[in-house]
Order: structure tokens, then C-alpha cells, then sequence
């Protein structure tokens, strides 16, 4: 056993550099878990489009109305009357929607003159008509008050408005789609978490690779009386405790984050499967590079670019559902692919039938073909090598 | 002297390949999987679409006249289009909507319902549509109650459909968030060169290299060796970072409005500040390499992190939560001054980047120097 002991001796020395993508996915994790509100299912959830609203008529009934209306049915961002500042929030869709009234609008209004309230958006976006509607419905309906409904003081102009704005329409959600599965919080979780395991297994296991093929080292243990078979074998043995032992720290993980949420879905089970396969693509990954290079820093590079470069076009960085149809045509090629669009399936899953699932195992097949295919070549490569 | 020293450290720092692949190669690929990933998001208008949608065609719709034009009228093509309306029955309305064929199906009845199959924008612009319905009806009705003086001149002014908003615009420039990407991109680029830097102070220290122990006994100065290094990195840290530029100009067809000089300005600003980072982590972590080029890049990924490379709007959220951070973290600086000469007219803002960009350069620079000079080693 002295290979398998010399394996996690030469991990130990190494930890650092691989567990740091580890924590860092944990760290953000926890991060996005906290910052994220708990969201309702089975009820309709109306969409509060994120605004800000500059109210420059003060205190006038009929502006301070509407930007009560507008804070009671979309999400009011606080910003500063401040054009710079409100361009930084448009540009980085912090508000999707500036509301500007303007000073004395109240007054025009009333006495029937032109006027508008000003806006600024990312021109011709849906949420940017839903506000819209929203505006439009409060002045329309002030106008009608205002015209037709007699005397009245200004307050109680306003208290018309939103009494005769108050009914609300009864929404049914479907039953079988109650649940949507796009929403739940571990789905990102999920996907994150290829690269995670793609970034660690590949680290750890290349360093080992490159630790026992250097060419002295190499050669000694070669004239040792362990049989290469057995030294090869405790370097399988090693490598996959030190694989599935990320997965499960990484599974484990999930549970402690999303606990009864996870367990309730009955899909834990099909997340542990499609991620163990993904789990077994990246250990022959750190294989193959672990025997291909022999440097710390064309390591590190490989293992950047190979981690990056799958996560961002497969789809585990950016949803596959916006990636254009020729990245995901090459996308195919790669595992990552597979692994997230079982991981999308599972998660759009709300009652596991056979038919449902029968793709997402043709998924992780697929997998582990490419992963049998990737040792397959490594093997091959490391038998090129040895004839030299 | 100069070009003798300047000469061989362009060809040292050139020739090391490893730094080049992180200085230039990864943000080269880093950009190239950039635009693969937002290609779909980019320079793309968005566009409202018409929300399609089922009426169940019972009797009480048929009886409903005032709904019926209403909806009709909400779906007429043109610019004020809001519904692309399908007329059906109770059984294939609910098979449109479990397809995914429509968003909502309306029910009319007492009230008029909406039936959908999950919440999102367009079902709340639907129930939105059936809500204005509903209050019109209850404005109708509560002014006829209390004022009928008018009616004709009510149902008139209703049919105007009045729209009381006005589009402004604070710039000319469309807000396109993935912008910011590329420019946080170019950003990390620059502090990246802060790996020339470290690899100068590594090579002009007698107790760390042996080619600092050769140099510090040659009889020139200090100051002109540390200078003419300095010059050295910043030439090739520019060289790469104008390339990445012209990658993302010319290939990739990224935004970077017309300001030539001003653009290539913040390239010169961040990749002094890249540099003269390296050197001051080069000066003042006594530690192995490793640990330096851990520090280093650890730093400009948080730096970068901070100014929105992983998370688009990230830069957004530390200038109004923390904003202090974001005048003193050069990753965020250079891509607001990129973002500034995108978005404003004006230039203020764009210098005020620039020079704090300067001002943390200088006093990086200044330390480490102040840190190099009149070192004596009793034994190498």
C-alpha cells in the first residue's frame, strides 16, 4: 500500500491550491442562498418590475398618488434625483424603468394642458410596457374622475383613483405546473457545481499524475518489487477516493444549504446520479492532463482554460436557453453539455414518469462514454510515452 | 544605458512564456468564450413581442360587447399591440396552455378570470390588461352613479386611450449591460501585468535571484535599473493589452464609442497601475514566489470580481453599498472610465477615473522604490 499512502501524502502538499475552487463555490453558494428570498410556489406571484421614481411635484395629491400607486405595484429602488447615478442604474439593470413627474405636473394636468410623465428605459422592453400600462392606467382613470365626477378636492380626487383601482383580477395557476422548476433555488446550485468539481478533481488529480510521472521518480518506482499493476491500481484507488470524496462534500453540502427543500423535490436521487457521472468525465479529464503536462504553471493553465472554456459554452456559466444555436452545436461535443442539460431536465421535472426520465439517462450515458473514451486515449498516450 | 538595459529586459520579459500565456493568451481565450456565452444578450434591442394569449368562447363572451371590443382592440396590429388573441373552446384553450402555445387563458365570467400555468412578466401584463378592464368598469360605474351628467363625452374619452408617458434619455449610448464584461475584461488584463512588475522586483533584488545579485553590482543606479525595468514591463503590458483591444474592436465587434485616445489613454493609466501593483507586491510580501504570484493573482481576480467579471451589475451594487471601494479598486476604476467615455458627453467623470487610477499608481511606486533603494545585504 505504499503507493496508495504516498498518494495522499503528495495530496496533503497540494490541498491548498485544490481546495480553493471548492471554497470559493461553497463561499458564493452561501452568498447567493442568503441573498436570495424564499420564493412562493403554487400561488400567482405578480411581477414586480424593479423602478425608480423622481418625483419632482413634492407634495402635490395627485403625483404623490401615482408614486404610491407605482411603489404598491412594482419594486421602488431609492435613488437620488441624480441623472448620473439613475444612468449607472439603467446600465446595469439595477431599475428597468426611471419614472420621472415633473415639476407642476399636477397643476397641467388638472387644468387639462399637455403633459407627460417622463420616462427612461431600455427602449421597447417588455417590462418597460407593463410600467407603461401601469402609468397610463392611473392617469386615464384620474382624467375620467377628474372630468366627470364632479367637485371634488384633490385628496379625494386621489382617494377615487385608488379605490376604483383596487379590484384586483382572480388568477387560477394550473395545478400540474404548480411547482415551477426553473425556480428553485438548488437548480443554480446544480449547475455551478460542474464546474466546481470539473476545477478540483482535475487540479488534484493531474498534480498527483504529474508527482509520480516525474521521469526520475518514474523510473525508480519502475525498479521497485511492487508490480506495476498493483502501483497502478492504488493510483485508481486513490484517485477515485479523492474524486468521490469531492462529490460528496460538495453533495453533502447541497443538503446543508437546501435541506428539506432538496429531500422534498424526489429528485435528490437523479441530481446525485447525473453529477456522479459528471464527477467520473472530470477525474479522466485530470487524467489526461496530469499525463500530458509536466509543468505547475502549463497545469494551472489547462486546468483554467479547460474548466472556463466548458463551463461557459455548455452552459453551466450562462444558461444553455440563451446560448446561440452554433455554440451549442459545438457544445456537444464536450461532456459539460450533457451534464446541464440532464441537470435542466431533472430540475424541469415535476413528477418523475418513465418517459421523462428515459432522456435524462441517455444524458448521463452519454457522459460516461466520454469519459471511457478520455482514460481510453490517456491509456493510450501513456503507452506511446513509455515506448520512448 | 537605457537601451541596453530596456533592450534585454523587453527580450527577458518576452520570452518568458508562461507569463505571456496569463498576460495575453488567457484573456485573449477569456474573451473569445465571453462573446460565445453572451453572443445571443449583445448590442441586441430588445423588443416586445405580443403577448399571445386564449379567450374561452362562451356565450357570456359573445354577450359581453364592451370586453370583446376592448380585447379587439388591444390586438389590432400596429404599434399599440399588446395580444395576439386566440378565440376557442373551454378544452383546447387548456391544451394551448399546457403546450406553452399561449401564456394565459381568459375566462369570462363574473368576475373575468385568468387561468395560467406559472408567474412570469407576461402573465402579469395579461392579468394587468384584464385588471385596467375591471377598473374602467368600476370608474364607468362610479361616475354614472354619482355625476350621469355626461356619458357620451365619458365613453368618449375612454375610446382615446390617451398615453400620458414621455421617453427621454439621459445619453445617447443604448444601456447594454454586457458591456461592462469586456471592459472589467481589459481591466484584469492590465492588473494581470502586474506579473511583469513582480518578476522586476525579482530580478533586481540581490536575495531573491541571482540575476539581481549580478545587477546590484554593476556599477549603474538603482533608480535607472528600476526605471528602465519599469519602462520595459509597461511596453509589453501595453502591446497586450492593445491587442486584447483590437481583438475585441475588430473581431469581436465590441462597443467602445469613437474615442480612440481616450480609450487607449485608460489602457496606458491601467496597465501602469498593473505594473507598478506587481511591483509593490514584488517589494513588500517577503515571501516565496509562489506565495507573491498567489497574492497577485488572487488580488486582481477580487479586484476584478469586484468591478463585475463574474456578476454582471456587480460594480453597480459596491458603488452604492461600499462606494469608497470603488475609488480605491483599479479594476473598477478602469472599467468606469471606459464605461464613462461609453455612456456621458461629458468628461469629468472619465478624468476623475483616470487620475485616482494615477494616483494609486504613483503611490505604489513610490513605496516600492522608497523600499528598494539603499538595500545592503551583509552575505548573498
Amino acid at each position: 500500500m505504499q503507493v496508495f499512502r504516498a498518494y495522499f501524502k503528495v495530496m496533503r502538499a497540494s490541498a491548498g491550491a485544490i481546495s480553493i475552487y471548492v471554497a470559493i463555490f461553497l463561499g458564493l453558494s452561501v452568498a447567493f442562498s442568503l441573498a436570495e428570498a424564499p420564493q412562493e410556489t403554487g400561488d400567482f406571484a405578480q411581477t414586480r418590475t424593479s423602478i425608480a421614481v423622481i418625483n419632482r411635484d413634492g407634495e402635490a395629491p395627485l403625483a404623490q398618488g401615482l408614486a404610491d400607486y407605482l411603489a404598491d405595484t412594482s419594486g421602488i429602488v431609492p435613488y437620488p434625483d441624480n441623472p448620473e447615478k439613475l444612468q449607472d442604474a439603467l446600465f446595469f439593470r439595477n431599475v428597468e424603468y426611471i419614472a420621472i413627474i415633473p415639476a407642476g405636473f399636477s397643476t397641467d394636468f388638472l387644468s387639462g394642458r399637455d403633459c407627460a410623465v417622463q420616462k427612461v428605459t431600455v427602449s421597447g422592453s417588455i417590462s418597460s410596457r407593463y410600467v407603461d400600462m401601469r402609468i397610463d392606467k392611473y392617469l386615464r382613470t384620474a382624467r375620467l374622475r377628474h372630468q366627470y365626477g364632479g367637485d371634488q378636492s384633490h385628496e379625494e380626487l386621489a382617494a377615487a383613483i385608488r379605490a376604483d383601482l383596487a379590484q384586483e383580477t382572480p388568477v387560477t395557476v394550473l395545478p400540474s405546473s404548480a411547482t415551477n422548476g426553473s425556480e428553485r433555488e438548488f437548480v443554480f446550485y446544480y449547475r455551478y457545481f460542474a464546474y466546481a468539481v470539473l476545477a478540483t478533481i482535475m487540479m488534484g488529480v493531474s498534480a498527483i499524475m504529474m508527482a509520480f510521472n516525474k521521469p526520475d521518480l518514474r523510473r525508480r518506482s519502475l525498479c521497485t518489487p511492487i508490480p506495476a499493476r498493483s502501483a497502478n491500481l492504488q493510483l485508481a484507488a486513490g484517485h477515485t477516493i479523492f474524486a468521490l470524496g469531492c462529490w460528496s462534500v460538495l453533495v453533502l453540502f447541497s443538503f446543508v444549504l437546501y435541506g428539506r427543500n432538496l429531500l422534498s423535490s424526489g429528485l435528490v436521487w437523479l441530481y446525485c446520479m447525473n453529477t456522479l457521472a459528471f464527477t467520473v468525465v472530470s477525474a479522466s479529464i485530470g487524467f489526461l492532463v496530469g499525463s500530458s503536462v509536466r509543468s505547475n504553471g502549463a497545469q494551472a493553465g489547462a486546468v483554467n482554460v479547460i474548466a472556463n472554456g466548458m463551463s461557459f459554452v455548455c452552459g453551466v456559466f450562462v444558461p444553455q436557453s440563451i446560448l446561440s444555436k452554433h455554440v451549442l452545436d459545438f457544445g456537444r461535443f464536450l461532456p459539460a453539455y450533457w451534464y446541464v442539460k440532464a441537470n435542466d431536465a431533472i430540475s424541469g421535472l415535476s413528477r418523475p414518469t418513465a418517459s421523462a426520465l428515459r432522456p435524462i439517462y441517455g444524458d448521463v450515458l452519454i457522459q460516461l462514454a466520454f469519459a471511457a473514451a478520455i482514460f481510453a486515449v490517456t491509456l493510450l498516450l501513456t503507452k506511446e510515452r513509455q515506448a520512448e | 544605458m537605457f537601451m541596453h538595459i530596456f533592450g534585454y529586459r523587453l527580450k527577458c520579459l518576452a520570452r518568458d512564456r508562461e507569463m505571456v500565456f496569463w498576460t495575453l493568451i488567457f484573456p485573449l481565450i477569456l474573451a473569445t468564450m465571453f462573446h460565445f456565452a453572451f453572443d445571443q444578450l449583445m448590442g441586441r434591442q430588445e423588443t416586445f413581442r405580443p403577448i399571445r394569449a386564449a379567450v374561452v368562447g362562451s356565450d357570456a363572451y359573445r354577450q359581453n360587447v364592451a370586453f370583446r371590443q376592448a380585447l379587439d382592440a388591444l390586438s389590432r396590429p400596429g404599434e399599440g399591440q399588446l395580444i395576439e388573441l386566440t378565440v376557442t373552446d373551454d378544452r383546447e384553450a387548456r391544451r394551448l396552455l399546457e403546450d406553452g402555445a399561449v401564456s394565459g387563458v381568459i375566462t369570462v365570467g363574473d368576475p373575468i378570470g385568468l387561468t395560467v400555468s406559472q408567474s412570469g412578466i407576461e402573465q402579469s401584463i395579461l392579468k394587468a390588461i384584464l385588471d385596467e378592464y375591471a377598473h374602467t368598469y368600476a370608474t364607468i360605474t362610479g361616475i354614472l352613479e354619482e355625476h350621469p351628467t355626461d356619458p357620451a363625452g365619458l365613453l368618449r374619452e375612454i375610446g382615446q386611450r390617451r398615453s400620458y408617458t414621455q421617453q427621454i434619455s439621459f445619453s445617447s449610448a443604448e444601456p447594454d449591460t454586457i458591456l461592462n464584461v469586456f471592459y472589467v475584461l481589459i481591466a484584469m488584463t492590465c492588473l494581470y501585468g502586474g506579473f511583469l512588475g513582480l518578476r522586476n522586483t525579482t530580478d533586481v533584488q540581490a536575495d531573491l535571484s541571482p540575476q539581481g545579485a549580478r545587477r546590484s553590482v554593476a556599477p549603474t543606479h538603482k533608480l535607472g535599473v528600476v526605471l528602465y525595468d519599469l519602462a520595459a514591463a509597461l511596453t509589453i503590458s501595453l502591446a497586450e493589452v492593445t491587442v486584447l483591444l483590437a481583438y475585441l474592436v475588430l473581431v469581436l465587434r465590441v462597443n467602445f464609442g469613437n474615442q480612440v485616445w481616450y480609450v487607449l489613454l485608460t489602457c496606458l493609466a491601467g496597465c501602469i497601475a498593473g505594473v507598478s501593483f506587481g511591483a509593490f507586491i514584488g517589494t513588500f510580501a517577503r515571501k516565496s514566489e509562489g506565495v507573491k504570484t498567489a497574492i497577485l493573482s488572487a488580488s486582481s481576480m477580487t479586484m476584478s470580481f469586484l468591478a463585475g467579471l463574474m456578476i454582471v451589475n456587480m460594480k453597480d451594487i459596491i458603488a452604492r453599498k461600499a462606494p469608497f471601494l470603488s475609488y480605491i479598486n483599479p479594476a473598477a476604476l478602469i472599467a468606469d472610465a471606459f464605461y464613462s467615455l461609453y455612456v456621458f458627453a461629458s468628461h469629468r467623470r472619465f478624468f476623475l477615473n483616470i487620475g485616482l487610477l494615477l494616483l494609486i499608481s504613483a503611490a505604489m511606486c513610490t513605496l516600492s522604490f522608497l523600499r528598494l533603494r539603499r538595500d545592503r545585504y551583509a552575505s548573498l
